[in-house]
């Protein structure tokens, strides 16, 4: 690890500063960061005032969600619960699906043209942080409200990632069968399916399952802007201020998550 | 160390019968998971209304109109001239000094959260942790609360949140600490648990006091690693807190909405290069800090 520090050229200008300054730096240091961050707090109105103020509210909130009843609507309530688990499971087929060529031509060792491959992962990389909803408000407000809109949120916010994944799967892929499959001749996509695919499968498979527990997570959400599902008739239970309906929701999203991150993890354990 | 004796005639038919029974069942588990798979697939189709949504007319004309209404109106003649100008790219991006403000603001909610996260999950991460907290229904109950916390997705609980303390930053940056405080308390946790014990016992020997023993036997091993994961959250956050705007606590999600509140789908892709600038960029800090760190850090 010396190496490393080495290489990185720390070792050597921290060994050269004088001893007050190494004594001095790291409570200078700590104060400096203290004072932003006590700048950036007051920014965005964090202080105990208000954390105190709004406790109160957020307890008679919550007092109020208290016994979570369904409202009579159990079945409409389950039925969103099934739509945004709809919407969870086609969006992830719809990224594995756009994401898997992309990932074969991010992948170093398929696109020997670097500048090729450079672009693409950049681009990847670039789009790799917007978030679902972003996605989504724009989606709805183009396609109309409904889970269409959120289907192809989910999609769009997954597949840099899923790429990204799946030409990191394919680089670590073992070269062996690849090259005893081309010294045979073999076509280019014949190499790719059989010297390749039985390598990484399973990692994309596994990952597909992950970015579908995350993806259930983000559809609640996406419902708040309009694209259907769970997060819609929370929204609206929050408005009308309906707290032990919401309660309600709440709890049984959360056991469906459970059960969906169960199922997920024993499938993804059967495939490692 | 001979040479493999020819094999005797049934063995190989045996292990023929074996290999095709192998084979056979290997088949019949993948057409099992196909048909299974199509069937959730063909379900969620349906239950997701994807293939037959109305979404005005034919589909691929409808995205094509999409990406028209969000391409900027550039040109080429008038690109560095003045806001005024229609074409240019000071007319584009035509609220650049409140927007930069904007996302400045969501830099500072991520960041207060994860600190105030990052603390908190220091905090459960000791009660949690199989070396250090030796009373067990303790740790059983802070692991339960951390999964509970990451069960719920931290925009449902922002939503609840604005709704106790008003529109704003204030709820948005609560709602990312705990989500923050669920993430990192069991990464933490998972650390602590793997440090080395010895510094702490000669410690613990020399009669120091458990804080000391804290401080000196176990905060020097994990701090890097904590301050890594806390700047990998830090990346996740930053997106999260611009999400968290759309839903009224404040930043560049803020304005995300306002420009679909007046369907300027141009200045929506504006923001949103805006944005995804700053991730990047704040991603690319984030590594070259965590590199380091790792380099200075705990010997592996």
């Amino acid at each position: 690890m010396s190496e490393t520090a080495a290489e990185h050229g720390l070792t050597p200008p921290a060994a050269r500063r004088p001893a007050w300054l190494r004594r001095l730096a790291p409570p200078l240091l700590t104060l400096l960061g203290a004072a932003i961050l006590a700048k950036m707090a007051a920014d965005v109105g964090f202080s105990p005032a208000h954390l105190i103020g709004g406790t109160g509210r957020l307890g008679r909130l919550v007092g109020s969600m208290i016994p979570p009843s369904s409202g009579g609507q159990f079945l409409h309530i389950l039925h969103a619960l099934g739509e945004t688990l709809a919407m969870a499971f086609v969006g992830t087929v719809l990224a594995a699906l756009i994401a898997l060529p992309l990932g074969i031509l991010g992948a170093k060792t398929v696109v020997t043209q670097p500048a090729l491959h450079f672009a693409l992962r950049r681009v990847l990389d670039l789009f790799r942080g917007v978030p679902a909803l972003v996605w989504a408000l724009i989606l709805v407000s183009a396609f109309g409200l409904g889970p269409f809109a959120g289907v192809c949120a989910l999609a769009l916010a997954d597949i840099p990632n899923l790429a990204k994944l799946y030409a990191e799967a394919i680089e670590n892929a073992d070269r062996k069968p690849v090259d005893g499959l081309r010294a045979t001749g073999a076509a280019p996509l014949g190499v790719i399916r059989f010297g390749l695919l039985p390598q990484v499968a399973p990692v994309m498979a596994s990952q597909c399952l992950y970015y579908l527990e995350s993806n259930f997570r983000h559809a609640a959400v996406l419902g708040i802007v309009g694209a259907g599902g769970i997060g819609f008739e929370l929204e609206e239970r929050i408005r009308v201020f309906a707290f032990d309906v919401a309660a309600f929701i709440i709890l049984l999203y959360m056991l469906a998550v459970a059960i969906l991150d169960t199922v997920s993890r024993a499938l993804r354990q059967r495939l490692a | 160390m001979s040479l493999v004796a020819p094999a005797h005639p049934d063995v190989v038919e045996s292990f023929e019968i074996e290999r095709r029974r192998l084979l056979a069942r290997h088949r019949l588990q993948t057409s099992l998971g196909l048909v299974v798979f199509s069937l959730v697939l063909a379900v969620s189709l349906k239950r997701s209304g994807f293939l037959d949504a109305n979404i005005g007319g034919d589909p691929l004309a409808r995205i094509g109109v999409f990406f028209g209404r969000m391409a900027p109106k550039l040109r080429a003649d008038e690109l560095l001239a003045d806001r005024r100008t229609v074409g240019s790219l000071a007319a584009w991006f035509y609220d650049l000094p409140l927007w930069l403000k904007a996302a400045w603001q969501t830099f500072e909610m991520a960041a207060v959260a994860t600190v105030v996260g990052a603390a908190g999950a220091v905090g459960a991460s000791f009660l949690c942790a199989r070396n250090l907290m030796p009373w067990s229904p303790v740790r059983f109950a802070v692991r339960r609360g951390l999964e509970a916390i990451r069960t719920l997705p931290d925009m449902i609980l922002a939503l609840i949140l604005v709704a106790a303390f008003g529109v704003g930053p204030f709820a948005g940056v609560l709602a990312l600490s705990i989500a923050t405080v669920g993430g990192l308390g069991k990464l933490f946790a998972e650390i602590n648990e793997q440090i080395d014990p010895r510094p702490l016992e000669a410690i613990e020997a020399s009669g120091a006091s458990r804080l000391r023993q804290i401080r000196y036997g176990v905060l020097p091993q994990v701090l890097p690693a904590y301050a890594s994961y806390a700047l990998i959250r830090l990346e996740g956050n930053l997106a999260a807190a611009a999400a968290l705007g759309i839903v009224g606590a404040g930043g560049i999600g803020l304005e995300l909405q306002r420009a679909i509140t007046y369907t300027e789908f141009d200045t929506y892709l504006a923001i949103l290069l805006l944005m995804v600038c700053m991730i990047f960029v704040i991603d690319i800090v984030s590594e070259q800090i965590r590199h380091r760190l790792i380099g200075l850090g705990a010997p592996r």
